[in-house]
């Protein structure tokens, strides 16, 4: 078996329906406008299209769940235990064998909740957008962009479905979303601890890692869908992010990021609709 | 109400553990290194098959798999500086070029199709290997000094009971076919040569050496 697995060849039964990310941001289930612009608001259960929303939601987070499975079994396999700036300690490899089976139970967790609210398997299309940040050959870098980035994101999200949950009269995904949020702290945990032991004398490299999750942070606070603006679809979970690691001044930044990240999103829609009506002129 | 300062035994009448065992403190860290070094090598191949394998149960159970061989190599990581080896690593080792032969085939099988394959090597040739060697271990070492490498084994075993039921499902659910039957037989009958060199997990006398007495006959 190879080290370093593309993206494109992550194995799927054939319900799985592959899109890259600007196709599955555009699908009008989501609320979202065809560039990837929001056009709905804040997950409430009066917004227009919720359930599809919720649903959309919860399949996003099926998939996402299995390729952080997948991401860290892959880093398992990976790197060899060593010193070498290639390798890895001997304890990292047990966090992330310790990660497969967290994410295994969000797998397990989630595809029965979105039977519960109504999703089959492949109702909703798949990116492999997560996975990717898992392919980093640096292992600082991976482990920053997945388990502080893209886990830190899964705390926003799921803190934001507990609340639907809790708003909707849905304890069963209230609980259940509740349970996946702790293991999602734990992981950023990890990811906290790790960049810091691992660059304690290697600033360049922490440096390098902390960029590479402002990178992940900015393309996942995706034209607003995650922020800490009112109407953001998912919500900055700061408390969690505290206890997960991130300091004020972290959790600050990537609330800026999210804030430019959906001025961006706003010029693009605004350009978007200009050379339409400019065309229909 | 008992006598407070009435004699007892050491050992209740019912406690039957007993001094002498089949390994010394050496003979015990040099097994407890190779089981190390098996447990490392299989989760992180199962880590690796996760992304490797379409079936969604199959994924999800080898991702709790994974898990379970990574805490047992750290049961044994943590009990080899008890066992007097102060760098692990010395004796994280295979016990010999066959074992690691076992692993390179073991991990061969990466294509979409081959699932078949992956759970053959893992729940039908080497977990029963593992659970034979860990048996042993269990059953001739000190019940009395050697009681940490007992627990250890016992937490082991109970695992991989659940994980080899769980496998030998899996693989009994996806074979369907003549064709299947064959595929599975094949690579098991490669996989268990090698191990036959290898002498199972802990090298040659992985169950021990069969006693002369068990080959007299023995009145009924």
């Amino acid at each position: 078996m190879k080290k370093n697995m593309p993206p494109d060849e992550l194995a799927r039964d054939g319900r799985f329906v592959r899109v890259n990310m600007v196709e599955r941001i555009s699908d009008p289930r989501n609320g979202r406008g065809p560039t990837g612009g929001r056009v709905g608001a804040r997950l409430t259960p009066d917004r227009p299209g919720a359930p599809d929303a919720a649903r959309a939601l919860m399949h996003g987070i099926f998939v996402g769940e299995i390729q952080a499975l997948e991401g860290a079994g892959r880093t398992c396999w990976d790197f060899e235990v060593g010193a070498g700036s290639d390798d890895v300690p001997f304890q990292l490899k047990l966090d992330m064998a310790r990660q497969c089976w967290d994410e295994a139970r969000h797998c397990e967790i989630s595809v029965k909740l979105s039977e519960w609210m109504g999703t089959e398997i492949g109702e909703f299309a798949e990116s492999t957008f997560l996975f990717e940040a898992a392919c980093n050959p640096d292992p600082v870098l991976r482990l920053t962009g997945v388990n502080r980035a893209l886990e830190g994101l899964a705390i926003d999200v799921f803190n934001t479905m507990k609340e639907f949950g809790n708003v909707v009269g849905d304890p069963v995904l209230e609980f259940c979303e509740d349970w996946m949020l702790a293991d999602e702290v734990t992981h950023v945990k990890m990811g906290s601890d790790w960049l810091r032991r691992l660059t304690v004398d290697d600033p360049e490299r922490r440096k390098r890692a902390l960029e590479f999750q402002r990178i992940v942070d900015k393309l996942f606070s995706g034209g607003g869908f995650r922020g800490d603006d009112e109407d953001s679809p998912v919500h900055l979970a700061r408390r969690f992010r505290e206890m997960a690691g991130f300091t004020v001044d972290e959790i600050d930044e990537i609330s800026d990021l999210a804030r430019q990240a959906r001025a961006e999103a706003r010029a693009r829609t605004a350009g978007a609709t200009a050379g339409a009506a400019a065309e229909a002129g | 109400m008992a006598d407070p300062k009435k004699p007892r035994a050491p050992f209740a009448p019912w406690d039957r553990r007993e001094l002498p065992g089949t390994f010394t403190v050496e003979d015990t860290a040099k097994r407890v290194g190779h089981y190390k070094w098996v447990e490392m090598r299989l989760f992180e191949a199962l880590g690796g098959w996760v992304a490797t394998v379409p079936e969604l149960d199959v994924k999800m159970r080898l991702g709790t798999h994974c898990y379970k061989h990574a805490w047992h190599s750290e049961l044994w990581h943590k009990r080899l500086p008890e066992l007097r080896e102060m760098n692990p690593d010395r004796l994280t080792r295979p016990p010999n070029e066959a074992m690691e032969e076992f692993f390179k085939v073991l991990t061969e099988p990466e294509d979409q199709g081959q699932t078949i394959e992956k759970l053959v090597g893992v729940y039908r040739v080497l977990i029963p290997r593992k659970i034979a060697a860990y048996t042993y271990h269990l059953n001739n070492t000190s019940t009395i000094t050697d009681a940490p490498t007992i627990r250890s084994l016992k937490l082991a075993l109970n695992d991989e009971f659940d994980d080899w039921r769980d496998g030998e499902m899996l693989i009994q659910a996806l074979i369907e076919t003549d064709e299947e039957v064959e595929r599975a037989a094949a690579h098991q009958t490669r996989l268990e040569k090698i191990m036959l060199r290898a002498g199972g997990v802990a090298g040659p006398g992985s169950l021990g050496s069969v006693p002369e007495t068990m080959t007299e006959e023995v009145p009924v």
